[in-house]
């Protein structure tokens, strides 16, 4: 039963349990009322347990201890879980298979002043372009960085900051419709994910080639790992930033060109595409 | 196609300086405060344990209000780390003076299957040092304690082998009320260390 062992959380949250336990059970659902392909099906399960592995499973704790596997972490909670999730285009089938009472309060809380206005500001292509590179940079700060890995209320304020980044993001430049009233021509989708390359690449290239050690609590709290140097865990981090990260792009790019060229082939069944 | 995104080419440039300016905010923040230990106020919970002592009596954070206490994750078969830091701990309390009254050790262990209250004990004495106990319990006991520190250890899954254990070399330093204020390391000078721990002590 050893495996089971790495499926138990290392840092319990109610928070992380509640969200991913409701998004799956509301997709079930809407599954068998909806009924969306095995393809959208794959990418939702997909980036749920990918978050839902990353976050609160034993994996946490060598987030916690290593730099470059909480790179990976970020990877996984910043970039693919998100991107794999909107791939899904998940909206339809969760609100078709929450409570029909919980989807009336959505659509009345829609209509309201104060959750629109912030909505849409955080929908705003350039605010979520800011956001979601502002954020790297933010918490890669040494001295940010060092507080939210030792203040656990920070470090799941830094991770949940993440994800929503991310889930905002890929959600405009991938969910083929208009977003919250935002409509993007396949240019600015392909010039939102252009726009975060070179923040990513400056940011990773700077750790990268730092020649001490910019993150001194891995080495003051202990590394998970043995046999790697600060340093060398250091570079592996930048990398994955630096190469990892501004490659997701490059996906993204790929997708929507893809949904491109089928609605140009096959208007009628383009939609259904990537 | 309707209204459509027209600053997508203006939001690269904003993105390169916004770039630019985490990079200068970055390289202005590597020169951490030169001469005092890392805060940690408020970050940090409040001392709570349940362990035995090196005399093989329960302890807990209360047996030690009072006193300013400074805590370290070692295990007496190390032979790098630990014995440096608490040579360095050794002379940090000669520095102290009297003030070393008031203030106490707490040598954590981190491989309690082999240290025992009398291990712990023989170990300590090694050292000239009157203000220093040693800590054990079981695994489950002493995982916790690290957790609760964010210090590197997995009770279940000890990355085995002798003296192959692996632990950071941080002292937490706690006021004497048990709130925890310090992080010193070992690039901190004994002298930095004594100076800050005389600030936390009541006058």
């Amino acid at each position: 039963m050893e495996w089971f062992y790495w499926l138990v959380p290392w840092e319990e949250s109610t928070l992380v349990v509640a969200a991913t336990g409701s998004a799956a059970l509301f997709f079930l659902r809407g599954c068998a009322l909806v009924r969306p392909s095995l393809h959208r099906k794959l990418c939702f399960w997909g980036g749920l347990s990918l978050v839902y592995l990353v976050s609160h499973t034993q994996l946490d704790y060598y987030s916690e201890h290593q730099f470059f596997i909480h790179r990976l972490q970020h990877l996984a909670l910043h970039h693919l879980g998100p991107f794999l999730i909107v791939l899904s285009r998940p909206c339809p089938v969760l609100l078709r298979g929450m409570p029909s009472r919980m989807r009336q309060a959505f659509h009345l809380m829609a209509g309201w002043k104060s959750i629109q206005y912030p909505v849409q500001a955080l929908c705003n292509p350039v605010v979520s372009v800011v956001l979601f590179s502002t954020l790297i940079g933010f918490w890669l700060l040494p001295s940010i960085h060092f507080t939210a890995m030792i203040d656990w209320r920070l470090y799941r304020v830094m991770n949940w900051s993440m994800f929503l980044s991310g889930l905002i993001f890929w959600g405009l430049v991938l969910t083929p419709g208009p977003v919250v009233g935002v409509k993007l021509s396949p240019g600015s989708r392909i010039g939102m994910m252009l726009a975060i390359i070179p923040p990513q690449i400056v940011i990773g290239a700077l750790i990268f080639f730092t020649s001490h050690e910019l993150y001194p609590i891995y080495t003051i709290c202990g590394r998970a790992i043995g046999g790697i140097n600060a340093l060398a865990d250091q570079q592996i981090g930048g990398i994955i930033l630096w190469i990892h990260g501004a490659m997701m792009s490059a996906v993204g790019i790929l997708v929507v060109i893809l949904r491109e060229l089928m609605l140009a082939e096959y208007p009628k069944h383009g939609e259904k595409v990537a | 196609m309707g209204k459509n995104f027209a600053g997508s080419r203006n939001s690269g440039y904003n993105q390169l300086a916004a770039g630019l300016v985490i990079a200068l905010a970055m390289s202005a923040c590597n020169s951490t405060e030169q001469g005092h230990l890392k805060e940690v106020t408020g970050h940090l919970p409040d001392l709570s344990f349940s362990l035995s002592s090196d005399e093989g009596q329960p302890v807990t954070a209360k047996t030690y209000e009072g006193k300013v206490l400074l805590m370290y994750f070692g295990f007496t078969h190390c032979r790098e780390e630990c014995p440096i830091s608490m040579a360095r701990l050794t002379r940090v309390m000669h520095l102290l003076g009297e003030d070393a009254d008031r203030a106490h050790i707490l040598f954590v262990t981190v491989d309690p299957t082999r240290d025992g209250p009398g291990e712990l004990r023989r170990y300590l004495t090694q050292f000239d040092l009157e203000q220093a106990i040693g800590l054990t319990g079981t695994p489950d006991e002493i995982g916790a304690l690290a957790k609760r520190y964010r210090n590197a250890f997995r009770p279940h899954f000890p990355p085995g082998g002798d003296g192959g254990l692996m632990h950071g070399d941080a002292v937490y330093i706690f006021d004497t009320q048990g709130r925890a204020r310090l992080l010193a390391t070992s690039a901190d000078s004994e002298e930095t260390l004594a100076e800050d721990l005389r600030d936390l002590l009541p006058s």
